[in-house]
């Protein structure tokens, strides 16, 4: 009887493999053919039928793709809303393309749902805090537009520990938390400068925090956004922890749109150029009316969307993108510019602009002219 | 006029027993397989509109992490993380058995003591620890044990300078030399100890004393290998703090130690209630005759009650064995390389999901159904020929 029941199970495994084999072959074919009808169909639609901007100024509401829990980019506050840098980005979007910051419908998600939302069309837009990368632009049907945030990898190492750069952490081991490519930067990371690191990944964050506390861990490597929001909140304070200056990965976040709907990407990547524009102008929310009636300075009455004195009378400048043509003044008056929504959500954190600067200060925030 | 039938009536086909009996089973197993169906529809479905990938040639892209206390890097393909993944998930269900069959018969023999003490510190330790969700006790072991209370690496305690002991691993004096001209020497000393045993047996059945069958099978067991060992000239490799770790010797790392003691622990407590009752379930005569054959206490439970009571714990056991290795997969939370942490990292480092956790699946199916077997197998030789 044990013998026969055995036998049948080995069978089911071996018959459970071989159809797993089977299926495997079949749907990767039938995987790759679909994409490309899939592709070229939503390609089709979108030239047919409405752009999902007409969908969204029809619904009155961005449904914005977030989540709840990343200090300085999307946490709730006591109130139940959503307050951070990526919070902060819908908003912009909202206030670009319905006139209202506050026309937004924050969908909460995890990471790993995240393009499976975009793809099922239950969100307008991701901003969720989300690497821009080629396999995600080509395997995840999603387009990823004007970066809000260029962050990399870094390390984190207790400050008495005498470490002043990677270059010195000689056989060190290094925590990491599991779930996404962090790990793997580690080991590039080190095997490119031979320091042969021990990787320890985790499940979560706070086994790493006991495992460095207890100095099982010589150094802590995650993006350094992360880590500047861990560190400020270090049981020791936020002084016993130094982040190293290297910083070994690109990661710059931004939002995504679903593939091939050009003028809803177009809307939405304007709507963020608009922050990046205002600073370099320097129009902040308390001095953007003052600015619109006083200036003569044809450059910001275009991007505001006021009246330009011509030859004969004036104009608005409409660049036919299909947004109000007072959409930056929008923007800028609720909201802010990006240095103002930076200084808001990110500095408290302890994060220095760095990279996040406008170009004119060295940094890679850069708008395409208005005009 | 009452007419009997000559022959009973023809039963109404639908109303026939045995053929609704064969319907309602064909109606369930319709209602499964379509089930089965809807759901891998769905999923073929939506893996398609995703453009995920769905078969196995994941395995031969460079995996793009690093596995501790190993020479694999992240060059080697996403295949040999996983065999390096099963390799230790092996390792700590064959350490952790060993010792969890020795630790839980210790205790269980315990718990029938007629010593008042050991009884009641046996019984504390089994209600205690079965009662407890193994992985709080691991997440405590890892936490309290390992990193509280063995100290850091600046200040490792190193007894008799043999070993080195801290919260970054347990290092251990080691061979040097290849790994596989030791496995030879330790595989000619196991084929010597049967050899020696089976001999000794026979030996001591002609002449009616008490074998010394463990004693000598143990001797022959260490003796190879270290004789093999200092002709072939090899050393030995003391383990000494350098820099940020260790070097020479074995190092064991400590979530492995941490992960074997959870596992030990907690198994042991299970075995010794399995042991407690098996011993029980030999009959009281056996005790007796034992006593009256004025056999010492140690000899009644070594050659009389421990291998019938073996005889009934087997089945159990074996499940307790099968137990013990799929909990290893907790291994994953603290950060011990085994087959699932690897299935998790290599997903996160952009092997697809559902093909990495489907393989990780069947391989530890085909290691629980190979215990099966294994245990089977013993279970047979060892149950009661009845005619």
């Amino acid at each position: 009887m044990k013998k026969a029941t055995l036998f049948v199970s080995a069978l089911a495994v071996g018959a459970l493999v071989l159809s797993g084999c089977a299926a495997d072959d079949s749907s990767e074919s039938t995987a790759t053919t679909t994409t490309n009808n899939n592709s070229s169909s939503t390609t089709e639609t979108a030239v047919e039928t409405v752009s999902m901007l007409e969908a969204v100024q029809a619904a009155g509401t961005v449904r914005c793709g977030t989540r709840d829990a990343l200090p300085g980019f999307a946490v709730l506050d006591e109130s139940g809303e959503h307050v951070g840098f990526d919070s902060d980005f819908c908003r912009v979007i909202a206030a670009a393309v319905l006139g209202d910051a506050s026309a937004v419908d924050m969908v909460d998600l995890e990471t790993a749902d995240r393009f499976t939302a975009l793809q099922n069309g239950s969100i307008d837009v991701l901003v969720r805090n989300t690497t821009w990368t080629a396999t995600r632009d080509g395997s995840e049907a999603a387009t990823f537009l004007q970066p809000t945030f260029y962050d990399g990898q870094g390390m984190m190492v207790a400050s008495d520990s005498g470490y002043s750069s990677i270059n010195q952490m000689n056989g060190a081991v290094v925590c990491v938390a599991k779930g996404t490519t962090t790990e793997g930067n580690a080991a590039l990371e080190s095997s490119r400068l031979g320091l042969g690191w021990e990787v320890r990944a985790f499940d979560e964050v706070d086994l790493i925090l006991e495992a460095f506390l207890a100095g099982q861990c010589d150094g802590w490597s995650s993006d350094v956004s992360q880590l500047t929001g861990l560190r400020s909140a270090y049981p020791d304070g936020a002084a016993a922890l130094t982040i190293l200056p290297e910083v070994f990965s690109k990661e710059p976040l931004g939002p995504a749109v679903l593939d091939g709907d050009t003028h809803w990407a177009q809307v939405v990547n304007w709507a963020i150029l608009a922050t990046i524009q205002a600073e370099e102008f320097g129009i902040t929310s308390a001095n953007v009316d003052s600015i619109r009636s006083s200036t003569t300075d044809v450059g910001i009455l275009r991007f505001l969307g006021a009246d330009v004195p011509t030859s004969d009378g004036s104009a608005v400048l409409d660049p036919g993108l299909g947004l109000p043509t007072d959409f930056a003044y929008q923007v800028v008056k609720q909201v802010g510019n990006y240095g103002e929504i930076f200084a808001r959500h990110l500095s408290p954190l302890g994060l220095e602009r760095g990279v996040n600067s406008l170009w004119t200060d060295g940094g890679l925030m850069y708008a395409p002219p208005y005009r | 006029m009452s007419s009997l039938p000559s022959a009973p009536a023809k039963v109404p086909i639908w109303r026939d027993v045995r053929v609704l009996r064969w319907l309602f089973q064909i109606a369930v197993l319709a209602v499964v397989g379509i089930i089965i169906y809807w759901i891998w529809g769905n999923y073929q479905t939506n893996i398609e509109r995703s453009s995920v990938q769905t078969d196995l040639r994941f395995l031969d892209n460079p995996a793009s992490f690093t596995i501790p206390g190993n020479d694999f890097d992240q060059s080697s393909p996403v295949r040999a993380a996983f065999v390096q993944g099963f390799l230790n998930t092996i390792q700590v269900a064959l350490v952790g058995i060993f010792f969890a069959t020795i630790l839980g018969t210790i205790i269980g023999i315990a718990r029938l003591s007629k010593n008042l003490v050991v009884k009641t510190i046996a019984a504390a330790y089994v209600e205690v620890i079965r009662n407890l969700p193994l992985l709080l006790l691991l997440t405590f072991m890892n936490l309290a044990v390992v990193l509280q209370t063995f100290p850091r690496i600046e200040d490792a305690w190193k007894p008799l300078d043999l070993f080195v002991i801290s919260n970054r691993g347990l290092a251990i004096p080691w061979f040097e030399g290849s790994a596989g001209q030791l496995s030879l020497l330790v595989l000619a000393g196991i084929v010597l100890a049967v050899i020696v045993v089976r001999l000794e047996r026979a030996r001591a059945d002609k002449v009616g004393r008490p074998s010394r069958a463990l004693l000598l099978g143990t001797l022959a067991l260490a003796i190879v290998p270290v004789v093999g060992w200092i002709t072939l000239g090899y050393t030995w490799t003391l383990p000494f703090v350098d820099g940020r770790g260790t070097s020479g010797g074995l190092r064991l790392d400590p979530s492995f130690f941490a992960l074997i003691v959870a596992l030990v622990v907690y198994t042991s407590s299970h075995i010794a209630e399995i042991v407690r009752g098996s011993i029980l379930a030999v009959p009281r005569g056996q005790g007796e005759a034992a006593d009256a054959l004025a056999l010492s206490n140690s000899q009644k439970m070594r050659i009389i009650i421990l291998p019938q009571a073996f005889r009934v714990a087997m089945p159990a056991l074996g499940n307790q064995y099968l137990n013990l290795i799929k909990n290893s997969s907790l291994g994953a939370t603290i950060s011990y390389f085994e087959l699932t942490q690897i299935a998790q990292i290599t997903v996160g480092n952009g092997s697809p999901a559902v093909p990495a956790f489907t393989l990780t699946l069947l391989v530890y199916l085909a290691i629980s159904l190979f215990t099966s077997l294994f245990v089977n197998y013993f279970n047979r030789r060892l149950a009661l020929v009845e005619r």
